[in-house]
């Protein structure tokens, strides 16, 4: 819930409530401004809400924004030890992640410079690297991320595939219903807040008219 | 009533578990204030400096005042750390809204950034103040020790007034602007180079103003070797009477705050 600047008050989901286990892979859709984020961040526990109850059990990771806390006249060794105690890692986990991340990022000496040096695509392929170098069992997601050149990004494809295979539970939001479909056994669709649909994906996308992909 | 204060509790042993996040996004943001510059945070210690001596040598109010180079070196310090702290902490939540809104650390780790951030920022000045002290002929006598336990008193305080201002700031985004003035005003309004005597309204803004016993806990027993008893005991009080209220809005806002970024 939300007070604006005139002192109304938008109330961004209600009525939603739904269950999940082990196994799921949930898609999110709706409209841009159906809630979508929303209900992301107060299942990553970023908002808590103000009607009703979230339990979550199990250790719960969010891609949202990748590049968020990086500071570009640090070292990019330097912006994965402060990405990774804002993820709540602990010295050890940052060290034993290290050089994997160094390593799947392909930066090699560029890694002891400042950030403000990289180009656009290092700098994303280091916020990739470290934003999913994490074991979940809950991995939130607001779009399906890639990163970097073609090359890097077949990678990437590769790393968010084995990511999601690992996770328990999945709850991905996305506008693109052929990710939806190859990766998601259930759908909640969002209107205006509210919950449309909660079923399983196949059911959906039958319902929606869309084919299974051939 | 028991839930809220609960919540202040969690949040602030959850902030405090994550010492080495608030540890060192206050050291990148001294070094990013700094970066490529030739004297770095030395800078701020010639900030320091220059405040000081402006009012030593320009000013030259402390008729007196004995040894008033210590008097105005001592109380700079503890003004600049308590004004740079309220300034700061009214927009606090505003300027770490990315954060906020994109991760689920506590409160209190941005409230503790800017307590260590505050800390370093005096430390440089410290070593100046620390200086003009034995330069000005002041021997280190054991007396000191009350000012020790002054500053950790002032210490022990700021995360409350942090949570306080910053709060405030974040509902009401006006009050950075009057906290702006009336820290400007507070620099003369306060006994850093003036001292009490002369007419009854100095005498009544020595007495009145809260910022004054703050400076006298840590400026006394430097300057006279006097246990400043009374005064600590006011700021004791003080400081008691702000964390309840700042334990009690932490509790009650904490989880809105980000609705309102």
């Amino acid at each position: 819930m939300s007070r604006s600047k005139t002192g109304s008050v938008v109330q961004a989901l209600n009525d939603v409530s739904f269950k999940l286990e082990s196994g799921d892979r949930l898609g999110l859709v709706g409209t841009n401004g159906a809630g979508k984020t929303t209900l992301l961040k107060v299942l990553y526990g970023i908002y808590e809400p103000t009607h009703g109850e979230v339990d979550v059990v199990g250790r719960t990771d969010a891609l949202f924004n990748i590049n968020l806390g990086f500071r570009k006249e640090a070292s990019g060794r330097r912006n994965i030890v402060l990405r990774g105690l804002i993820n709540g890692w602990d010295m050890s986990q940052i060290n034993e992640r290290m050089e994997k991340i160094i390593e799947f990022s392909e930066l090699g000496d560029f890694i002891d410079l400042p950030l403000k040096t990289y180009s656009q695509g290092m700098a994303a392929r280091l916020a990739f690297s470290v934003a999913t170098s994490l074991d979940p069992e809950i991995l939130l997601m607001d779009e399906w991320i890639g990163a970097g050149d073609p090359e890097f990004q077949a990678k990437a494809k590769n790393r968010m595939e084995h990511l999601a295979e690992r996770a328990g539970i999945i709850v991905l939001a996305s506008h693109n219903h052929l990710l939806l479909q190859r990766t998601c056994n259930k759908i909640l669709e969002l209107e205006s807040g509210k919950l449309k649909a909660f079923q399983e994906a196949e059911e959906w996308f039958d319902a929606h008219g869309i084919a299974g992909e051939s | 009533m028991l839930t809220i204060f609960r919540n202040a509790f969690s949040d602030i042993a959850a902030g405090l578990r994550m010492r080495r996040v608030w540890a060192a996004l206050a050291a990148e943001d001294i070094g990013d204030q700094h970066r490529r510059t030739w004297l770095g945070p030395i800078w701020i210690l010639l900030n320091y400096l220059a405040h000081v001596l402006t009012f030593v040598v320009i000013f030259q109010r402390g008729k007196g005042v004995e040894d008033f180079p210590t008097y105005v070196s001592v109380g700079m310090l503890v003004w600049m750390y308590i004004s740079g702290v309220i300034t700061s902490s009214a927009r606090l939540f505003i300027k770490e809204e990315s954060l906020i809104t994109g991760t689920k650390l506590p409160i209190t780790v941005y409230v503790m950034r800017l307590t260590m951030e505050s800390l370093i920022k005096s430390g440089y000045m410290a070593l100046g103040c620390l200086a003009i002290v034995l330069w000005s002929g002041t021997s280190i006598e054991i007396g000191w020790l009350w000012s020790l336990a002054a500053i950790c008193l002032i210490v022990a305080i700021t995360p409350a007034v942090i949570i306080i201002v910053a709060i405030a700031g974040t509902y009401l985004p006006d009050l950075q602007f009057v906290i702006g003035n009336v820290m400007r005003i507070g620099l003369f309004a306060t006994p850093i180079f003036w001292a009490p005597g002369g007419s009854n309204a100095r005498t009544a803004l020595y007495k009145y103003n809260p910022f004054t016993y703050f400076l006298e806990i840590v400026r006394l027993p430097i300057m006279k070797g006097i246990e400043p008893v009374n005064s600590l005991a006011i700021c004791a009080i003080t400081g008691v009477t702000v964390w309840l209220i700042a334990l009690f809005l932490l509790g009650k806002f904490r989880r809105q705050i980000i609705f309102t970024l």
